[in-house]
């Protein structure tokens, strides 16, 4: 791996669940994200992918192991601190886009910057304005996101998740509700974003052809991480 | 604006219906709240104003003395009122008066002498209230002249053999201006007097009993062997009265009444249904308060996914709190202020409905009073009943754990 590593996890265990139905989702994980390169996740459901890309996010915590963001081990950290990281370090794009319905795509994109509370409401407009132009959408900055396109919607999250200039995203399953011609387009617009702007992105997907894309792709299996390849030497999917 | 501010605006406007009927809920409550209480409140003043115009907020009477106890003391202190020996009537009014006036909360005193006896006028009899008055000392003391509404008050002050009658008793004897009354004394004559005017205080034991007449003239009329019966006292503030009677009291040796002993009983009926209304819309509010609950703990169902995507992009629990919390300070804020308003136009609204009491008050529309207090207590009450209502759905949402909604969304 080359450049700066961005996000990495050690040893990550974790469990789901209580008594009888608990289950061991991940077993000493370990993963390191560099600035400016795409990893893939791949595996069958239930291999524990989300929880990974969770763990990695600061949305839940290890049961152990650790979280390294820069160079700083994070996952000790107590909640608040941890949300504050997340909002300052983290971007997230979902599935299911996740946008505030009733929101201006504009709005959506400005919730983030919102939290972090440096920019004026004018600095955040402008700024949104940018994002939104970037992914293709600044004419429709004002539209109510219930009124975009599945596609548009996934441009809207990709932008938000830009919101706060992160260094890490982490995508979870971010073409999974989308054609395969938006598919194409959100992950070449979400890949070339990373590239220029020299972020991390770590995204769990499915799609095989977008794995293949990618700069690494993880394979997981019963909360492990049975293979890791470089572009050009994969094997399956 | 804060994130959490801005975001609960927008979650609030988004649902209308349900703000709506918060807001509904609050601007009921509030707006009855402070009605209820300036018409309660307003009688309640009234009888204040009215029994104060007319007897004054203290009054000395009786002297007493200690009552001899034995020569041995009792070693515990029982706390029992000291026994007395009562005197009837004032002897040394001008000292008591004179000394009285030194004091910064007495405005002016009157003396009175007070004696029942029976009255005639044509037909009529009926036994009455006298009392003998200096008119120009009872004039500053008292709201007589105000309560004046027939004839004329210096008609009374220039003709000693003159009288004021209550306007109730007046009907009762079937007499006006200008007509003739005969008052027995209690050697048994009955004397000439001519009704120089009537008066209305609005208290009703006073307008069907009460006579005005010259304090000299009464003097010799009920032959008492002393002065005055009692002193009465306008005060500048007449809620230390209590205080001054118990000095009053000590200073004397009189018995000294403030008027909130002297109608307690009155007083007691006053405030029972004070907080008997107070209670009851204090319920409408907690009413309000459950919808509101219900409302909001509806909202954070419904904005479980909301939760968690805030969450993912590094809200805190204190911010997803403060958005449910921020919606609650709305309802409670818009809703107590519309509330306000709304109940100062009931307020003027029913002080202008046609009622006739004519029994323990007179009136003949509702009386209100304007109280900045109620407004106060009324937002107070939306507020605190608001806070509670938001708190519990607000730490709901507070605990909510992103990855659960996350998770069961794209797993």
């Amino acid at each position: 791996m080359k450049g700066d590593l961005s996000l990495s996890c050690r040893d990550i265990e974790r469990h789901l669940g209580e008594e009888e139905e608990r289950v061991h989702a991940l077993r000493g994980v370990s993963i390191d994200v560099e600035a400016g390169s795409l990893h893939a996740v791949v595996g069958p459901s239930g291999c524990g992918k989300s929880t990974l890309l969770y763990i990695l996010g600061l949305l839940d915590k290890p049961d152990a192991g650790s979280v390294i963001i820069g160079s700083t081990s994070i996952s000790h950290l107590a909640d608040e601190e941890l949300a504050r990281r997340r909002n300052e370090l983290i971007g997230f794009i979902f599935q299911f886009h996740f946008l505030m319905e009733d929101f201006s795509a504009e709005e959506n994109v400005m919730i983030p910057m919102r939290r972090r509370g440096q920019l004026s409401e004018s600095q955040m407009r402008e700024r949104a304005g940018v994002l939104l132009e970037a992914v293709g959408l600044g004419n429709k900055r004002r539209r109510p996101s219930r009124h975009l396109s599945g596609g548009e919607q996934q441009r809207v999250a990709i932008a938000r998740s830009l919101a706060n200039d992160p260094q890490v995203i982490l995508a979870d399953e971010p073409t999974g509700n989308l054609d395969t011609n938006n598919s194409q387009r959100a992950f070449e617009l979400l890949a070339n974003i990373v590239r220029e702007r020299e972020k991390a992105l770590l995204l769990v997907t499915h799609n095989r052809f977008i794995a293949d894309a990618c700069d690494w792709v993880h394979e997981m299996q019963d909360g492990r991480i049975i293979a890791s390849h470089p572009r050009g030497q994969r094997i399956s999917v | 604006m804060t994130a959490p501010l801005y975001i609960a605006v927008r979650f609030a406007t988004h649902r209308k219906r349900a703000l709506l009927l918060s807001l509904i809920g609050i601007v009921f409550g509030v707006s009855i709240f402070i009605c209820t209480q300036a018409q309660t409140q307003g009688f309640a003043q009234y009888f204040i104003d009215s029994t104060i115009g007319s007897n004054g907020a203290l009054i000395v009477r009786s002297r007493f003395q200690p009552r001899y106890q034995g020569m041995v003391v009792s070693s515990k202190s029982t706390g029992a009122t000291t026994r007395r020996n009562f005197f009837e009537g004032i002897n040394n009014v001008s000292e008591i008066m004179r000394i009285s006036r030194q004091f910064s909360n007495v405005v002016a005193c009157s003396p009175v002498l007070r004696g029942t006896v029976g009255a005639r006028a044509g037909f009529q009899t009926t036994t009455i209230d006298l009392f003998g008055i200096d008119p120009t000392a009872h004039l500053r003391t008292t709201d007589l002249a105000k309560q004046i509404i027939s004839g004329r008050f210096d008609d009374f002050r220039n003709n000693p053999m003159s009288v004021i009658v209550g306007y109730r008793l007046a009907e009762q004897l079937e007499v006006g201006d200008g007509d003739a009354i005969q008052l027995l004394s209690p050697g048994g004559e009955y004397w000439r007097f001519t009704v120089a005017a009537t008066a209305r205080s609005g208290v009703s034991t006073i307008d069907t009993s009460r006579v005005y007449a010259h304090s000299r003239v009464a003097g010799r009329l009920l032959k008492k062997p002393y002065e005055a019966s009692m002193i009465i006292y306008k005060l500048r503030d007449r809620d230390r009265a209590p205080a001054l009677a118990d000095h009053f009291e000590n200073l004397f040796q009189h018995t000294a009444q403030s008027w909130q002993e002297r109608e307690e009983g009155t007083l007691q009926i006053f405030s029972t249904l004070s907080i008997s209304t107070a209670i009851t819309v204090s319920l409408i509010i907690l009413l309000a308060g459950f919808g509101i609950f219900n409302v909001l703990t509806m909202s954070v169902l419904s904005k479980v996914r909301e939760i968690a995507i805030l969450r993912s992009m590094g809200y805190r629990r204190g911010d997803i709190s403060a958005i449910f919390l921020w919606q609650g300070a709305f309802i409670a804020g818009v809703g107590s202020l519309i509330g306000c308003i709304l109940g100062a136009l009931l307020t003027w609204g029913v002080s202008h409905v046609p009622i006739h009491i004519h029994g323990l008050l007179y009136t003949n529309y509702f009386l209100v009073v304007w109280d900045w207090r109620h407004y106060l207590e009324g937002t107070a009450l939306a507020i605190v009943a608001v806070f509670i209502a938001s708190y519990v759905p607000a730490q709901r949402a507070a605990r909510l754990q992103p990855v659960d909604t996350l998770r069961g969304s794209s797993l």
